[in-house]
């Protein structure tokens, strides 16, 4: 079953050229994206072409000399997408603009294991490499690379690099706590400085005076520029200039609670709604936990509000927060937003507290009155969290609201009466063929919404979605 | 990947493979065809390579050539106002993976007066232009420090290695 709560459908005039800026907007962020991967994909030729102009080609003559070259390409390749890899959770506006902090923290995570097979790739094809040139056994020559300069620093670079591989795999992570997690990341720099020099040492490929050594330092050195200026240094100018502190908690429910805080000049962060920050509380015992959370209202009035429901324990902590605390915050990250419409349609999709993001994208979002519609699974027909916010706003801005009460269904997104009576996105939403879908919830019940919006054939950049489990 | 990505990154990269693949042919036409021992190639860069970076002379001085930096700095405090004879040593031959090294030794005064090479690492065309990079580098800092006790050119390890090995032999011999 679903419920009409309020019906804009009939305010829609047809008076609108199909054609809006939204198509415009939207292929112009795609030729940034087709750029973007254009580029990655370059840096590892750029890579292999390094060792090509160093007249590396020629160096496949004999086994020996294959297998080597082989492991050398191996470890360039590595290197290049560490730094990738480094540069994509740098968080770049560039990068968080066009594709999106979820999408570039996507990659980032399936970069991982690949560069880690290309590491012992490397390892393994130089050692055979040479004990096949030079002649000598296995063990021998595992001795005398040993003994080169910088070598024990790379091996120990190697392991951390593991570390933080094995950490990230998603059975492993799920046991660690979010903290220890992040504390472990973060050894990834030291195993970036460490594998670094003899890559210039040993290698001859960077060996002093060739143009190869300068492009490798000048990568590595603005990748880890990008790191410090992105996620060091702007999140304190943002912290230091916009003085954010919490004004008051409200509660709305057992467990769901909102934090309104307030500043200066918060229309200098040009945030809008759908977007989220990562807020850090700065209290005992909080100030170390980061927290990322989108807006639940669009900034107006100097204040920012989110809306949480207590899932871990440092999520229950924040309930008891003080009015005055000093926030630090990240952001805005997330082209969940109106940075990514690509239809002049719009269609919101929520389950659960999910409905935070969607709240504030109703706020900010662009349509004329009949355009858009909101899908909502909550636990009853009239009740749901923000559910009033969201009515009014659907009143004064001409958007239709749906309801789905009840458990998620057996198979599908809606609950399984909703099914039985052939509900479904195509169903619910008016042309949806001319619409963007706007997902945020549970995973595994996102991922049903945006099946059933590929099955209706919608366009990759028609579907928008959000995750809220890391 | 939509496929207008997947056709610039496809052209991007060929681009590039190919401008490398030809940089790496044209080097081979081009580069001076020269053999281990000449000491003129590469003069004009010693003065900014020598000053090496950190991280090399750390690994240098790091490395199995510890003894030998040991024995000489004795040695060389003993017997330069005593046993050091003029006149030219060369010291032993010393096998890499890309050729042998020799180098010759000429004491004048009681001091080192010159090195030559006699013979540098030449494997392969690269292995040739990295040791006729370095030998002049070594050189220069050899008739600096007046010891084999210097630090290793970046990216030549194994010809640096080599080299300073065979130039302590050939300074043991001339008990210097």
């Amino acid at each position: 079953m679903a419920f009409l709560v309020h019906d804009s459908r009939d305010l829609e005039r047809r008076s609108r050229p199909v054609a809006g800026d939204e198509r415009a907007r939207s292929s112009k962020r795609l030729w940034r994206i087709d750029l973007l991967q254009a580029a990655l994909a370059a840096s590892v030729a750029i890579a292999i072409a390094l060792f090509l102009a160093d007249g590396g080609g020629a160096r496949f003559a004999t086994p020996g000399a294959a297998t080597t070259s082989l492991g050398i390409i191996a470890g360039l390749v590595a290197t290049d997408l560490v730094i990738v890899m480094l540069v994509l959770a740098a968080r770049v506006p560039l990068i968080e603009r066009a594709v999106g902090h979820d999408a570039a923290m996507a990659l980032h995570g399936r970069l991982g294991k690949p560069v880690m097979y290309l590491l012992v790739a490397h390892g393994a094809l130089l050692l055979a490499g040479y004990t096949i040139s030079d002649g000598i056994d296995l063990v021998a020559e595992a001795v005398t690379i040993w003994s080169l300069p910088d070598i024990p620093l790379a091996v120990i670079g190697f392991a951390l690099f593991a570390l933080v591989v094995v950490t990230s795999l998603i059975a492993v992570r799920r046991r660690l706590r979010y903290e220890s997690w992040y504390l472990i990341h973060l050894l990834v720099y030291g195993a970036v400085l460490a594998a670094l020099p003899h890559q210039f040492s040993v290698g001859g490929l960077f060996a002093e005076g060739t143009w190869q050594r300068w492009y490798w330092l000048a990568m590595c050195a603005a990748a880890f520029a990008a790191v410090l200026v992105y996620r060091v240094g702007a999140p304190i100018v943002l912290s230091v200039r916009h003085r954010l502190v919490v004004d008051r908690v409200e509660r709305l429910d057992h467990g769901v609670f909102s934090i309104v805080m307030r500043g200066l000049d918060l229309d200098g962060l040009h945030a809008t709604g759908g977007q989220f920050f990562i807020w850090r509380f700065m209290a005992r015992g909080q100030w170390w936990q980061a927290h990322p959370y989108s807006l639940s209202a669009h900034p107006r009035n100097a204040e920012l509000r989110i809306t949480v429901r207590a899932l871990g324990t440092g999520s229950a902590d924040l309930a008891g927060i003080r009015p005055g605390t000093r926030v630090a915050l990240e952001g805005p990250y997330g082209i969940f937003s109106e940075a990514s419409r690509s239809r002049r349609r719009i269609a919101l999709i929520a389950a659960g507290i999910g409905v935070t993001p969607i709240r504030s994208l109703l706020e900010s979002a662009s349509f004329r009155p009949g355009e858009a519609t909101v899908v909502l699974r909550t636990p009853a027909a009239n009740d749901g969290w923000l559910l009033d916010e969201i009515r009014s706003l659907a009143r004064s801005r001409g958007a239709t609201i749906i309801t789905i009460p009840g458990p998620r269904g057996a198979t599908g997104w809606v609950t399984d009466a909703a099914a039985a009576e052939g509900l479904s996105l195509a169903t619910l939403v008016p042309d949806l063929p001319d619409t963007d879908v706007y997902v945020c919830g549970p995973r595994a019940w996102s991922d049903a919404v945006i099946a059933d919006a590929r099955a209706n054939g919608l366009k990759p950049e028609q579907i928008h979605h959000e995750r809220f489990d890391w | 990947m939509r496929p207008r990505a997947l056709l610039l990154a496809s052209a991007a990269s060929a681009t590039v493979i190919i401008a490398g693949w030809q940089l790496g042919t044209l080097g081979a036409v081009t580069a001076p065809v020269a053999q281990g021992g000449s000491q003129t190639v590469g003069t004009t860069r010693s003065t900014d390579a020598a000053t090496s970076d950190p991280g090399t002379a750390d690994a240098g001085t790091s490395s199995d050539s510890n003894a030998a930096i040991d024995s000489t700095s004795g040695a060389s405090d003993a017997s330069q106002a005593t046993s050091s004879t003029d006149g030219t040593y060369a010291g032993s031959t010393v096998g890499t993976r890309f050729g042998d090294v020799q180098v010759q030794v000429t004491i004048s005064g009681g001091a080192i007066a010159d090195v030559t090479a006699l013979q540098l690492t030449d494997h392969d065309r690269r292995s040739v232009m990295i040791s006729n990079q370095a030998a002049p580098i070594l050189r220069e800092e050899v008739l600096q420090a007046q010891a084999a006790s210097v630090s290793m050119v970046g990216g030549a390890t194994y010809t640096s290695e080599a080299y300073l090995q065979s130039l302590q032999a050939a300074l043991d011999q001339a008990g210097f």
